[in-house]
């Protein structure tokens, strides 16, 4: 039951932007965000949290860009008890991206989960996404995670394919998960062999 | 104020906000003091064991009080709720705190951050919705007395909209919604006896009644899950009037009746006809949906399921003419979240929540639930067909085509497996499930030592042997356990079947022993001189084709589930497609032929004995039968055909959808995870883990995988994608050569002859220049797409 109400991320926008699977493979980047600039990718900078004014920010990127509401103590859940698990990107001083995890035993694994990521409009496909996963996952690694969890909304293709370049896989479908009754999916990265099978405690 | 003095072991600790969770008292002094509504201050009343269920279930007359404003001011009475202002104490225990810092209880968890509100906030707040202009919401006798409800003299116009509007709650409360948040959103539903007007409190009281009745098919059945039903709602309320299953329909019918009487006085009866059809529909779906629960003491099955197919008959050619006269009634105002102008009040329930964030409701308009109901009713005939379906072969397909047709309504699932059990056990009477099995293995490949007219079935060493089997696949449950899994939503499916397909191992392995000791006891017979019985028991393979068969099956659809649940990346499908092209397909047409084979020596050996017996001078009941026979036995001798060229359709396309994506993929069409995570050894060990508990199948290493794919990805692009082709191609044979296909084998052969266009343009060098995944559209099969180039 409680994973059930574990970030519930919905997006609003972005997921209606591509209709298919099919692109081009060799994709086109963020080229408005390249033109007004200087004519290259511009200087992101990684960081994970260090003090309270930074939680408006977060809270101000995600709520921006996630349909489910969270309230303060969420944020607060996550990001005081695994500060080391919430990285920022910025562009100079401002805030264009976030994730925010846990890192937990779990029925005899250690599992990691991500809880939210959100990168600001302007600044998509840009690999800012990828980058703050990757960061995320690397620390988890470290903190001898065996499997990273989260879940998406079935029609969020843009997440998707970011996890599925990562190596997700989707384990589940999970039905009228979020509160606006759409399906949503679990995805997972196994990074280890598993020793034993786990019993779905899901 | 515990927590906030002893914040010992949490890193975390809170400004100056107070934590709802922290300390309750706290919260309801700061609340207090900054002077919001007393409502929100709720919670303080359970200190001591404060929870998040406490606080939104709230709904005692406590919580009445505070509702009427009169009481409201009393709330802040000392000593009546007794409250200690610990302001101070709390502000000189924050100024401990640094910024940032969290008090946090140890309850306080992750559910309780997530379920917490933040009042004045719009997305979390239902209390933004109202402005302070807004009344409370009335309850049923607040309404009466100012007049918002009537109770008598009620318009047929008027009847018609609640009526409606009702049905229109019915079906959203069908569809996973709270019983609160929609039916009891009706003001009449609360107190029909009130009701002065007959046809409107009989209505009313049916649906209550049909409230329980529905209720109970679903916690029978057992197949719901939180998504699908919510099984618990107000039952105070629905309590408050009782129960009187068994004399809805008298009821509904005398109103009928009279208002039928009252038409022919009318020079203009339509709008009372159509009060009088909705009155009778609703006695038939309630007289079907009611005997489904009376079914269990019924006579026979045929009986009981015939009345109920009655009823259906009846409510669904009622349909239309409801449909066709919903805009006689009053219809619900634009814009607004009433089903209908009069008899309900959507927000009465709004406290009376679940402890997270409400769900937003949306009632189904009129056309749209009525149109549910006459889908449902489809589906409810359908499912009586079931009773036909005697052995487990024939069910367990029904079973599997009715979730993909019927998957998504609970009530409907929820009705077949009541149907099926109860006629089970009409039918078979005591150990009726053990029986059920044994006679559908009899069906399934009729081994003589099933056969009552066969003598070696009266061999008693045979009939322990058996005895054991068969209690040991019901206490094991694995058959049973496929039939009702197939009850489940198709999502749920998934991971029940995992489990599942583990079972199979020792029942497998059961199974096989037992063909063993037959084969052994054939060995005995023989040399006692008995063979009759010898032959009969000689290579018996019977239960373990019978166990694998079902099995594979399992395998296949956990597999292909996953298609329709989009569960693959595009860069999965190859291995997944390779499985039942390389093994699982193949095991299931072998397992099929096979059984066909004994079927077929079976039957010649009976039809040599046979001979034997007349030329022996037998009696003439042979002489009468014998010209009969060979004429069945030719049509039953390949019972299977069907179902295998099914099979040989599925592996064609099985094999096409692996080489294109191997095709496609050496082509650089195919986006591939570029991460150091990823790891496609484990990907694959994960998608094929249920398989690895099994013996038979034996487990296929990635390392075979690897191999395998490797060789068969050699030849040139241009070469693998000809293969691709000729396998679309082989599909497009196989399933044109069918009889009288249905509308799935017409869309997979659609697929088929696409996908081999697909493949041989791909083949011929088109559109090399520009390498783009194709999209894979499942839209015609869940099996299977139909592959696209851009
Ligand atoms: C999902 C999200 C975080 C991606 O951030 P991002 O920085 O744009 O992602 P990246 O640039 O790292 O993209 C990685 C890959 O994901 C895929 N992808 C990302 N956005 C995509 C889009 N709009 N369309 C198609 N593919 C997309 C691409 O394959 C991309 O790789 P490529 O650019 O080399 O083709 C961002 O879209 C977002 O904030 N969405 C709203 C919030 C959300 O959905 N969060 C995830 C919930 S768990």
């Amino acid at each position: 039951m409680t994973e059930r109400i574990e970030a519930k991320i919905s997006v609003e926008d972005e997921k209606a932007s591509i209709d298919s699977e099919s692109e081009i493979i060799e994709s086109s980047k963020n080229d408005e965000l390249m033109k007004e600039g200087t004519q290259s990718i511009p200087q992101i900078d990684y960081s994970d949290f260090r003090e309270e004014s930074q939680l408006l920010s977060v809270k101000g990127l995600i709520d921006r860009e996630l349909s489910e509401p969270y309230s303060i103590y969420t944020y607060r859940y996550f990001i005081y008890t695994w500060p080391h698990l919430c990285f920022f990107a910025r562009h100079g001083d401002k805030y264009v991206g976030v994730i925010v995890c846990k890192l937990e035993p779990h029925g005899g694994l250690k599992r990691g989960y991500i809880a939210m990521l959100a990168v600001d409009g302007a600044y998509r496909r840009l690999k800012i996404g990828t980058t703050l996963t990757e960061k995320a996952i690397d620390t988890m690694v470290l903190g001898e995670a065996d499997e990273i969890v989260l879940e998406t909304e079935l029609t969020n293709r843009p997440a998707l394919r970011l996890y599925d370049s990562l190596g997700f896989i989707r384990e589940k479908r999970l039905k009228r998960y979020y509160l606006n009754g759409a399906d949503a999916l679990r995805l997972k990265l196994f990074l280890k062999e598993p020793i034993y099978e786990e019993e779905d405690v899901d | 104020m515990k927590g906030v003095g002893e914040p010992t072991d949490f890193q975390a600790a809170a400004a100056a906000t107070a934590t709802a969770a922290a300390a309750a008292t706290a919260g309801c002094a700061a609340a207090k003091a900054h002077g919001e509504t007393p409502a929100d201050v709720e919670n303080c009343e359970t200190d001591q064991d404060w929870n998040v269920g406490n606080c939104g279930f709230m709904d005692t007359d406590w919580q009445q009080k505070i509702r009427s404003n009169s009481a409201a001011e009393d709330i802040t009475q000392f000593p009546l709720y007794a409250w200690v202002n610990v302001t101070k104490d709390f502000h000189n225990a924050c100024s401990e705190l640094v910024p940032g810092e969290l008090a946090q209880d140890m309850l306080f968890g992750l559910f309780e951050a997530m379920s917490a509100i933040e009042i004045m906030d719009p997305k979390m707040d239902v209390g933004m919705g109202f402005d302070k202009y807004d009344l409370p919401p009335p309850s049923f006798e607040a309404a009466v007395t100012m007049g918002a409800i009537k109770l008598d003299d009620l318009t047929s116009a008027e009847l018609i909209g609640i009526f409606d509007a009702l049905f229109a709650c019915v079906v959203s409360w069908l569809e996973g919604n709270s019983m609160d948040q929609v039916l009891f959103t009706c003001l009449y539903l609360h107190a029909p006896s009130k009701i002065k007007d007959k046809a409107l409190r009989v209505f009313c009281t049916s649906v209550r009644n049909l409230i329980v009745i529905i209720k109970n098919i679903i916690v029978t059945a057992g197949v719901n899950e939180e998504e699908d039903f919510q099984l618990y709602g107000n039952s105070a309320l629905l309590a408050a009037e009782k129960a009187q299953p068994s004399a809805i329909t008298g009821l509904l019918k005398e109103v009928e009746d009279e208002l039928v009487r009252k038409c022919k006085q009318l020079t203009a009866p339509e709008d009372l006809m159509a009060v009088v059809h909705r009155l009778r529909f609703m006695r038939h779906l309630y007289q079907a949906i009611y005997q489904v629960e009376l079914l269990s003491v019924a006579e026979s099955a045929e009986e009981g399921v015939n009345e109920i197919y009655k009823s259906l008959n009846v409510a669904a050619e009622l349909l239309p003419l409801i449909r066709r006269t919903i805009d006689r009634g009053t219809q619900p105002v634009e814009g607004s979240d009433t089903p209908n102008p009069m008899g309900f009040s959507p927000r009465i329930h709004d406290r009376s929540q679940p402890p997270t964030f409400p769900r937003s409701i949306k009632i189904r308009e009129r056309p749209a639930s009525f149109q549910f109901l006459e889908e449902m009713v489809g589906r409810f005939k359908y499912a009586c067909k079931v009773i036909r379906h005697r052995d487990y072969y024939s069910a367990l397909n029904f079973f599997i085509e009715y979730s993909r047709k019927s998957g998504q309504c609970i009530l409907s699932r929820s009705f077949l497996q009541n149907l099926f059990t109860t006629g089970i056990r009409l039918v078979h009477g005591k150990q009726s499930m053990k029986q059920f099995l044994k006679y559908s293995v009899q069906i399934f490949n009729s081994p003589p030592v099933l056969n009552p007219k066969h003598p070696v079935a009266n061999d008693p060493k045979v009939q322990q042997h058996l005895d054991t089997f068969f209690r040991y696949c019901i206490n094991m449950n694995t058959f049973t356990q496929f039939i009702r899994i197939c009850g489940f939503n198709r999502a749920r499916q998934r991971d029940k079947l995992a489990r599942l397909i583990e079972n199979f191992d020792t029942i497998q392995v059961d199974a096989a022993r037992l063909d063993s000791l037959m084969n052994l006891m054939a060995n005995e017979r023989a040399l006692e001189g008995n063979e009759l019985h010898a032959t009969a028991l000689k290579h018996s393979t019977h239960f373990s084709t019978w166990v694998l068969y079902n099995c594979f099956r399992a395998m296949l659809i956990f597999l292909m589930s996953g298609f329709e649940l989009e569960l693959y990346a595009v860069h999965e499908f190859l291995y997944i497609y390779w499985y039942p092209y390389e093994f699982l397909v193949g095991f299931l047409v072998s397992a099929l032929t096979r059984t066909e084979n004994i079927l077929l020596a079976q039957e010649e050996y009976a039809e040599h004995q046979s001979k034997i017996q007349v030329n022996g001078g037998g009696g003439g009941a042979g002489k009468n039968r014998k010209p009969a026979k060979p004429k069945k036995n030719k049509k039953q001798q390949r019972p299977y055909r069907q179902e295998i060229v099914y099979y040989h359709a599925l592996l064609s396309l099985c094999g096409g959808m692996y080489k294109a994506m191997g095709a496609l993929t050496k082509d650089g069409r195919i986006r591939l995870p570029t991460s150091k995570f990823d790891n496609e050894e484990i990907r694959y060990n994960r998608r094929f883990s249920p398989f690895v508990p099994l013996t038979s199948p034996p487990p296929v290493s990635y390392a075979e995988f690897k191999n395998i794919r490797d060789h068969m990805m050699r030849p040139s692009v241009e070469e693998l994608y000809a293969f691709a082709a000729k396998h679309f191609d082989q599909a497009r044979n196989v399933l044109e050569s069918m009889q009288n296909p249905e509308q799935e084998m017409l869309d997979l052969l659609q697929i088929a002859r696409t996908n081999f266009v697909v493949m041989n343009v791909l083949a011929q060098g088109h559109q090399k220049g520009l390498k783009r995944q194709p999209e894979f559209d499942f839209s015609r099969h869940s099996y299977f797409p139909i592959i696209k180039l851009k």
